[in-house]
């Protein structure tokens, strides 16, 4: 036979290419599968370092496995994608892709073309949006139902008791960034990590948090009523530009040079303690705290800790126009122009030590606008799992004060949608060959609830019946996870996010249909004449 | 990364060398047989006649030690589901010092039983809600079973009451010396409000040679180095603490010396001779006695100091030296210069003196409550210091945790009966399927008495039996193992003075019930391939070590 391509290259055509995708769509499925819901078990990753990851988070595990397979990596491409722009939803895409898939097949089998189930995606995903638009639940922003979406998207990451502690902590630092008619900066909410004590100490601290603390021992640990001085000036010693020496011939010279050294410096520093001075003699109670960009010698220290100043050094630039949202007050380039009203302002700033670490707490400011989530945690592995929920917790309360609107969860959407598509809009409203892609899509919806009911233990075909007898009252239900029971998800206060569902919708149909079109897979081979390595 | 094509025959997903473990079978079971295989090793040493272990790790240094927290630490586990428990365990040995090795043998004891009931047909998911349950019954009972409370930390003997059980399950036959040496270098050292007791304030210093029986607590600081001039002792001095080297002041800018003859060389040096002279004098003139550094002594330097007879000692660590400032009262100062006289700090003596063949200098206080005590240790090799110094360091923790919460409850397993019996019948009371996983959790408990039993040689079935028979009898609490066997291998562990601290106790249990929940919960284990090249560095745990 006539051979067309490199000798090297490999290729699978027709039939083959499209069993290939969907074993692999399938195959990625499996191994998500176990991960969806509140239920779903956790995995261990452990990286080529030894170092280990728990996660039932859909994202991390599909960045932190390298995926192999062509059709997978795709899907799982569209799948991190969802996470970029919305920061939930991953595991129900890579879901919805595989059940599409095996759906379509079973017609394709039957001897449907392809094109035709595609069709029949894109109408019935078309419809589906428009029944979406029907479906969501407007709200006013209320912090009852912001904590009952952060629960939600929190608990299907970690475990119970540790959400119950984390839930306010997240809506709390988005209600205290939030301004009217504004958008919602995530930047603004700081997310540290301590490793100490257990994970339901997490907290939310309305302020700052720096990672170093003050540099002399005998500077004060914990003042109230702080006075912050933002600068950015360098307290040390600088070498001049160009080469310089000093020749002197007496060891007095010298002393003098030692001295005159020390003056540019200490001219700097006389004028902070200045306006240190001024500030305490019209507030006798205030106390004042430096925290600069650069770094202050120990001999500066020195004479700051004898005017009872709190000083930091090097504090993060990132840290430096937080701290200026948070405290108020103009950071400072120069020392010449010092006067009181370029100070912020906070009530109480401490230290506390954490083994070797030290870190300040800049807290009780009057109007933050940044805040801190405080993650403790007994090991790393937990502290990164607490961090990337917190991450997915504070999108969708964002999410859900930017939509205006909820969808009610526990796959209640997903059975809802189904019998629409399938009794209303592929029986009336679709012609010809195309209603069976809009069949197959209306099946594929399905295995929310289903893997939702599997995880829990409970019988798939039990609970999808139930649900769905439910659904044809005209009642919005989802699965009760505790009783595998149908229930109403608002009155638990179980929502979704508008724009995740609707992003899931998006993504999961392209590819989807993407991959029913491939009817032909090439790699192509190598030109050169050296061998590859063996693979 | 290369994407190939595959074979239509199942996909394969993921990178060459992979290595998947899912499902019950593989992931949850094999998980619960390397915990296990861990707590194994570990159990022998538990309690007061808990064996030694002779471990030595990839840096060649030997420990000879029963101290759980150490034998894990430096096994380097790299089963992923064992590194959990080696977690825990760091975690427990951190916050509390105590009952790190509990954490293990109780993790290994719980997931024993969880694989059992996995074989008996519950999911792990059932498993892990019914542990979870039993762990808070097994606080509340905890509460209730509270036996005695330290009244005042202030007590030698109350502290001892406490001290005494946690070290002589590390060193079995030197409690009653050890925990009188801890006690006292306590009380040294607590300060009016016993919250703020600070466990950096004691230090161990090991000297080999002699015998343990001729350790001792110092008031103050002992450092294992000389003097460098010829003053070794003084009295009653004024200290100046220096965190420069003590030189002639340098400029940050280079300097050069201008010199036009012969005479002008002379000058200077001379000039530099009478101005660190003058510096000197000045030095002393304000008092000055003792003049510590953490930097190097210039000769010219030394020579004037010991002209105007003021001890000098180097103290080269920056934590050393802050600890040294605090017992003196002193403020570094960053420049050679006089000290105002708030700087100074003072000291009642300073000497050197001999122990066995070391030379070391001595920083003590005559009044009775310093702020920094030293416990100078002796013994015949290194590695039994070393044990000791752990001893004593999971006793000076132990008042940490008193301070937080000073009851107690009592030890020798006798409270850890009492929870298996109360538990069970926790369990039978709870309607459903979770009762099993409740009993098992009970019964879990039983491992502690059991172990000590079979550690001190005794038939544990027939010490268990007892047990469970003297607890079903009124006030029969308190009734634990008697390792030395006098009796019928229990005894009252009220009149033996045998407590443990409850808040120990419950972080230990949470710990553990903690890794277990995270353990059964893990259904895939995904491992790639172990990167090549050499490991990275881990934080050197002796950094303070000097």
């Amino acid at each position: 036979m006539l051979s067309l391509l490199n000798p090297k290259a490999e290729s699978i055509q027709r039939a083959q290419a499209l069993q290939v995708n969907i074993s692999a769509a399938i195959g990625l499925q499996d191994v998500l599968k176990s991960n969806l819901g509140p239920t779903g078990t956790t995995k261990m990753l452990v990286d080529g370092a030894g170092a280990i990851k728990l996660t039932k988070d859909g994202k991390v595990l599909l960045t932190e496995m390298q995926i192999q397979n062509p059709t997978a990596s795709c899907i799982a491409k569209a799948a991190t994608a969802q996470d970029d722009a919305t920061g939930d939803g991953t595991t129900s895409v890579c879901l919805l892709v595989g059940e599409l898939l095996k759906q379509a097949e079973l017609y394709i089998r039957e001897g449907l073309h392809p094109s035709l189930i595609s069709d029949g995606f894109n109408l019935a995903k078309n419809e589906a949006l428009t029944f979406l638009d029907s479906f969501k639940t407007d709200f006013e922003v209320d912090r009852e139902v912001l904590l009952n979406v952060a629960k939600t998207s929190l608990s299907t990451k970690i475990s119970s008791k540790v959400v119950e502690s984390l839930a306010p902590a997240v809506v709390d630092a988005i209600l205290t960034i939030r301004r009217p008619d504004e958008p919602i900066d995530l930047h603004m909410v700081e997310i540290m990590k301590m490793q100490n004590r257990s994970a339901s100490d997490t907290q939310l601290i309305r302020g700052l948090l720096l990672d170093h603390g003050a540099r002399h021992p005998d500077m004060p640990k914990q003042v109230k009523n702080a006075y912050i001085l933002i600068l950015n000036v360098s307290l040390e010693y600088e070498k001049s530009e160009i080469n310089s020496g000093f020749f002197y011939s007496t060891s007095e010279q010298r002393e003098r040079l030692v001295e005159s050294e020390r003056k540019f410096v200490d001219n700097k520093l006389r004028k902070i303690v200045e306006l240190k001075k001024e500030v305490c003699e019209r507030d006798p109670t205030a106390n004042f705290v430096i925290i600069n960009q650069k770094g202050i010698d120990p001999l500066s220290l020195d004479v700051l800790a004898k005017n009872g100043i709190m000083a930091l050094r090097r504090a993060k630039r990132r840290n430096m126009e937080r701290l200026q949202l948070a405290c108020g007050g103009v950071a400072q380039n120069s020392v010449d122009d010092l006067n009181p009203e370029v100070l912020g302002w906070a009530g109480s700033v401490y230290e506390r030590t954490l083994g070797e670490e030290k870190y300040t707490f800049v807290e009780d400011v009057k109007d933050p606008k940044s805040a801190t989530i405080l993650i403790h945690g007994p090991n790393t592995y937990t502290i990164q799992q607490i961090q990337d929920a917190t991450r997915d917790g504070l999108r969708a309360v964002k999410n859900a004060v930017e939509d205006n609107c909820l969808i009610v969860g526990a796959g209640a959407f997903e059975v809802a949608c189904a019998a629409h598509l399938r009794n209303k809009f592929a029986a009336k409203e679709v012609k010809g060959k195309a209603k069976m892609g809009v069949y197959a899509y209306a099946d594929a919806l399905l295995i929310i609830p289903k893997t939702l009911a599997a995880n829990s233990s409970y019988d798939t075909q039990d609970a999808i019946v139930a649900l769905q007898e439910e659904a044809s009252e005209g009642y919005k239900v989802g699965l009760d996870l505790k009783t595998g029971m149908p229930f109403d998800p608002e009155v638990e206060g179980i929502y979704d996010n508008y724009r995740v569902i609707r992003h899931m919708l998006h993504s999961a149909t392209v590819i989807a249909s993407n991959l029913i079109s491939v009817d032909q897979i090439l790699r192509a081979g190598r030109s050169s004449l050296k061998e590859g390595p063996p693979q | 990364m290369a994407l190939r094509v595959p074979k239509a025959s199942g996909p394969q997903l993921f990178r060459e060398g992979y290595r998947i473990m899912q499902g019950v079978e593989d992931a949850v079971i094999r998980n619960c047989n390397a915990i296990r295989e861990l707590s194994e090793i570990t159990r022998t040493s538990l309690g007061p006649n808990g064996k030694n272990k002779i471990v030595v790790n990839h840096l060649q240094q030997t420990f000879l030690t029963n101290d759980a927290a150490t034998i894990i630490r430096e096994l380097e586990v790299i089963h992923p589901a064992a590194k959990l428990v080696v977690d825990a365990t760091q975690q427990q040995e951190n916050e509390l010092g105590d009952a790190a090795n509990f954490v293990v043998v109780f993790t290994g004891e719980l997931l024993a039983k969880a694989e059992n009931m996995i074989r008996m047909g519950l999911t792990p998911l059932e498993i892990a809600k019914g542990y979870e349950m039993a762990l808070s019954h097994t606080m509340e009972v905890l509460e209730e079973i509270c036996a005695d409370k330290i009244e005042t930390v202030e007590s030698e003997k109350e502290l001892i009451k406490a001290i005494r059980t946690c070290i002589s399950s590390k060193q079995y036959g030197n409690e009653d010396f050890l925990s009188d040496l801890v006690a006292k270098a306590i009380l040294t050292v607590l300060p009016k409000d016993p919250s703020k007791f600070n466990v950096d304030n004691i230090r161990v210093v090991k000297i080999m040679g002699s015998s343990l029986y001729n350790s001792q607590v110092v008031k103050g600081m002992v450092f294992p180095r000389e003097p460098e001039g010829t003053v070794t002792r003084s009295k009653e001095a004024k200290v100046a603490v220096f965190s420069c080297p003590l030189d002639i002041s340098q400029t940050e800018t280079k300097g050069t010396v201008l010199l036009h003859n012969a005479q002008e060389m002379l000058d200077f040096s001379k000039g530099e001779e009478n101005l660190i002279e003058s510096h000197i004098k000045e030095i002393y003139d304000a008092g000055v006695r003792v003049v510590v550094t953490s930097g190097n002594v210039n000769d010219l330097v030394l020579h004037y100091l010991n002209r105007f007879e003021i001890l000098v000692i180097r103290v080269p660590s920056k934590f050393e030296l802050r600890r040294l400032c605090r017992v003196v009262g002193a403020t570094p100062l960053a420049r050679m210069g006089v000290p105002m006289p708030e700087e100074m700090g003072s000291v009642d003596v300073v000497e050197t003196i001999e122990i066995g063949g070391d030379r070391v200098t001595v920083f003590r206080q005559v009044e009775d409550i310093t702020r920094t005590a030293t416990i100078v240790l002796r013994g015949a090799t290194k590695t039994y210091l070393d044990d000791l110094e752990r001893a004593i360091d999971d006793g000076v923790n132990i008042v940490k945790a008193l301070v937080k919460d000073n009851r107690l409850i009592f030890g020798a397993g006798a409270s850890d009966m009492q929870l298996c019996i109360r538990l069970i019948s926790v369990g039978e009371k709870t309607p459903g399927i979770y009762q099993h996983a409740i009993k098992q959790y009970g019964e879990a408990f039983e491992v502690v008495p059991r172990t000590i039993s079979e550690n001190a040689g005794l038939d544990p079935t027939d010490v268990i039996s007892k047990l469970y028979a003297a607890h079903h009898k009124e006030n029969g609490e308190s009734i634990g193992v008697d390792v030395e066997c006098e009796n019928d291998g229990t005894l009252d562990a009220k009149e033996a003075g045998i407590f443990d601290v409850l808040l120990a106790k419950k972080s230990a249990i949470r710990l553990a019930t903690e890794t277990v929940l995270t353990v059964l919960n893990v259904d895939q284990v995904v491992m790639s391939k172990p990167a090549g090249g050499p490991k990275p560095p881990g934080p050197n745990p002796h950094w303070d070590d000097d």
